[in-house]
């Protein structure tokens, strides 16, 4: 049981802000797309902006590392 | 660093104008800019003459550069006017009738001949269709005269339509009975040539035959329509074998034309260019009834120079002086200038606007922590030498100073650090290294040791976020309360860290009241100074640190999936299939591992880092000079 609650919270950590990441990344990747379109010369910083959500999965993996490690 | 500036004036007598800005164009060093006008003193208009001289040039130079674009790069000149030093100083008028003459001259004959060029490559790509037709059935073709009442029909089928040809023998077995030929032979490139062999009397009964099934005959080019493809061909084909020859002569006529007047040409476009700049300075000038006024700004390094250059040329009639030796504001521009080390960082700075006059160039510390943090994230022998091989193919193909060579000494760096952390974990593409080439971990094995890589990718993020706010606090040292609200930030975040150390076993009991006291002191001096609002900038320190955590997480996804790629390659039971697996699986986690870490080494450089002290919004140092073909600004 204690298993599962562990493999269930790491699996969570990682899935839901793997999700807001998709989310926030399809916002800003289409308006980056539309940037793009008329302005290439903002490529890169389309780029950056586009990672920058990702820090949201990022943390919730080490979260699910830090349950896994600790608790597991 | 930043160059530092000096604002300058150049004063002298209305006469010397053009002197002065010949002297100025030769030094390359002024970044021009208004002077402040008054009632006396009025920007110097071009005269009307000057303003039709310079639309007669702009129009001149787009015709040297068409010539100089249909000129061969190659061969005899072009080497020379690569090589032909700058003239110095502005073309004289003999200069532009010369010019004009010899653009008006060469132009006709250069575009003919690459007019010329191009309806034989044209002519010469239609022949070659009818090339396969004749190789085919050369023989049978060249004796077709002979047979004065016998009519020849080309057909080409395409592969796919290979069965019409049994339907087509038996049509005609059935109009002809035996009396006609028919040869097919496949072609090189899978259709099929048909060759018919008919008494001229039954013509017009294949023909309609022919017609009826859909098949049509190779139509004869224009210029052979008076004659059947039999006889066409033979005339086409020497016409194919001739046009190389008439292509090489026009080609040597224009080797010939580049080797007389290419360097002329380039000497040329650099005048008119040059012309152009000093006519599109002139708005810039002050000037009264009796002298005129430059200013700008120039490098403090090269003030005396400028100096020197003015007093040399134009006597002591005209004179330099330093009207701001210490210049704040935005409207100074910005120079970069790094040691050949560290220069090809600077693309990565130049990626964001230039950072303002007085503020910090980043591109030294870049140059330390971004192929650090990429190595740490790669962290692979194996995948750090297939990067350094490219960086250096990237680095041979490449001409010094562009930006793909920048790119590959940046790359370079990434590669050594990434091997350099590839010994430390003992990774070569992921865990092959250590199963099967005998590698151990230097540091820690980072599949097992995730907690002690989070704490080191964290203690990078510390050590990077604290330097920011040093920075942050050396960039605001203009205002007071901005600079003690950095300070008492990083001292939060330091003391802050220590109290934390303590907490979780890291640091001895015995730093604990330090820290905290000076946690409370440096909090509550932190809202005297800026409002209870710092916290949102305290708090995003603490979570910019955090952020660093990155680094452990994508260079474990990183490792994991080259193990995924070992282990797939092995759990194949036919070996060379297994490799190719493993091949297949390290070169997508290859892409990705070079990729993902370099967005997010810039992220954390973007973001978290400059965050704490980068100033955008400087103005390029645009000094007026001669024209140089790589920078293109006319």
């Amino acid at each position: 049981m204690e298993l599962l609650a562990v493999t269930l919270g790491a699996a969570l950590a990682v899935g839901l802000t793997a999700l807001a990441t998709g989310w926030a990344q399809s916002k800003i990747g289409a308006a980056g797309a539309a940037t793009i379109a008329e302005r290439p010369e903002l490529t890169s910083t389309v780029i950056i902006m586009l990672a920058i959500p990702e820090t949201m999965l990022i943390l919730g993996f080490v979260v699910a590392v830090l349950i896994l490690t600790r608790v597991g | 660093m930043i160059l530092r500036m000096n604002k300058v004036r150049v004063l002298g007598p209305r006469e010397q104008y053009p002197e002065a800005l010949c002297v100025l164009q030769d030094t390359g060093v002024v970044h021009l800019t208004v002077p402040g006008l008054d009632g006396r003193l009025l920007p110097l208009r071009l005269s009307t003459w000057q303003e039709r001289e310079s639309g007669h040039l702009r129009r001149l130079l787009v015709d040297v550069e068409a010539l100089l674009e249909a000129l061969p790069t190659t061969g005899a000149g072009v080497g020379e006017a690569s090589r032909a030093g700058h003239p110095g100083g502005l073309p004289a008028r003999r200069d532009l009738t010369r010019w004009a003459r010899l653009v008006s001259g060469l132009r006709p004959e250069v575009l003919g001949l690459r007019g010329e060029m191009a309806a034989l490559a044209e002519e010469h790509a239609l022949l070659s269709k009818y090339g396969p037709f004749l190789s085919t059935f050369g023989v049978i073709l060249r004796s077709e005269r002979a047979w004065p009442h016998i009519a020849a029909y080309h057909v080409i089928l395409p592969a796919q339509e290979e069965s019409a040809v049994a339907g087509l023998k038996t049509a005609l077995v059935l109009v002809l009975g035996e009396g006609f030929a028919l040869e097919t032979r496949r072609l090189p490139g899978g259709d099929i040539a048909l060759l018919m062999l008919v008494p001229e009397a039954d013509a017009l009964r294949v023909e309609s035959l022919l017609a009826a099934a859909g098949v049509h005959e190779i139509p004869v080019p224009s210029g052979y329509e008076a004659r059947s493809l039999a006889q066409a061909l033979p005339r086409m084909m020497d016409r194919l074998e001739s046009i190389p020859q008439e292509l090489r002569e026009r080609e040597e006529e224009l080797e010939r034309l580049t080797a007389l007047h290419r360097h002329e040409l380039c000497n040329a476009r650099r005048g008119l260019h040059d012309r152009l700049r000093t006519l599109g300075a002139m708005p810039l000038l002050g000037a009264t009834q009796r002298v005129f006024v430059i200013e700008g700004w120039v490098p403090v390094a090269e003030s005396d120079r400028l100096a020197e250059s003015l007093a040399t040329s134009l006597g002591g009639e005209t004179a330099l002086e330093v009207i701001d030796d210490h210049p704040r504001g935005e409207d100074v521009p910005v120079a970069l200038r790094n040691p050949g080390f560290l220069r090809p960082f600077e693309i990565i700075v130049r990626l964001l606007p230039l950072p303002s006059y007085g503020t910090v160039d980043p591109t030294p510390l870049v140059a330390g922590f971004f192929p650090l943090f990429f190595g740490f994230m790669l962290g692979d022998v194996g995948y750090a030498l297939v990067l350094a091989a490219l960086a250096l193919l990237l680095a041979r193909r490449s001409t010094p100073g562009s930006l793909l060579r920048s790119v590959a000494a940046v790359a370079g760096t990434c590669a050594f650090w990434s091997l350099a952390f590839g010994v430390a974990f003992g990774e070569a593409f992921g865990n092959l290294g250590r199963e099967h080439l005998g590698i151990h971990a230097v540091v820690f094995d980072r599949e097992e040791a995730l907690e002690s890589l989070l704490l080191l990718a964290v203690a990078f993020g510390f050590v990077h976020i604290l330097l920011g706010l040093a920075l942050g606090v050396f960039t605001t040292r203009r205002h007071p309360r901005e600079a003690a609200g950095r300070a008492l930030t990083a001292g939060i975040v330091v003391a802050g860290v220590v109290a934390l150390g303590v907490v979780v076993g890291y640091l001895p009991e015995i730093a604990l009241l330090p820290a905290a006291g000076a946690l409370v002191v440096a909090l509550v001096a932190l809202v005297a100074v800026e409002g209870v609002l710092a916290f949102v900038e305290l708090l995003s320190a603490f979570g910019n640190i955090l952020s660093y955590s990155r680094l452990m997480a994508i260079g474990t996804a990183s490792m994991m999936l080259a193990v995924v790629a070992n282990d797939l390659g092995s759990a194949v039971s036919v070996p060379v299939l297994g490799v190719f697996v493993a091949v297949l699986f390290h070169l997508v986690n290859f892409v990705l591992g070079v990729f993902s870490p370099t967005i997010h080494s810039l992220r954390l450089h973007y973001v978290e880092f400059f965050g704490k002290f980068y100033r955008p919004g400087g103005m390029p140092y645009r000094p007026f000079g001669h024209w140089d073909p790589g920078a293109g600004w006319t």
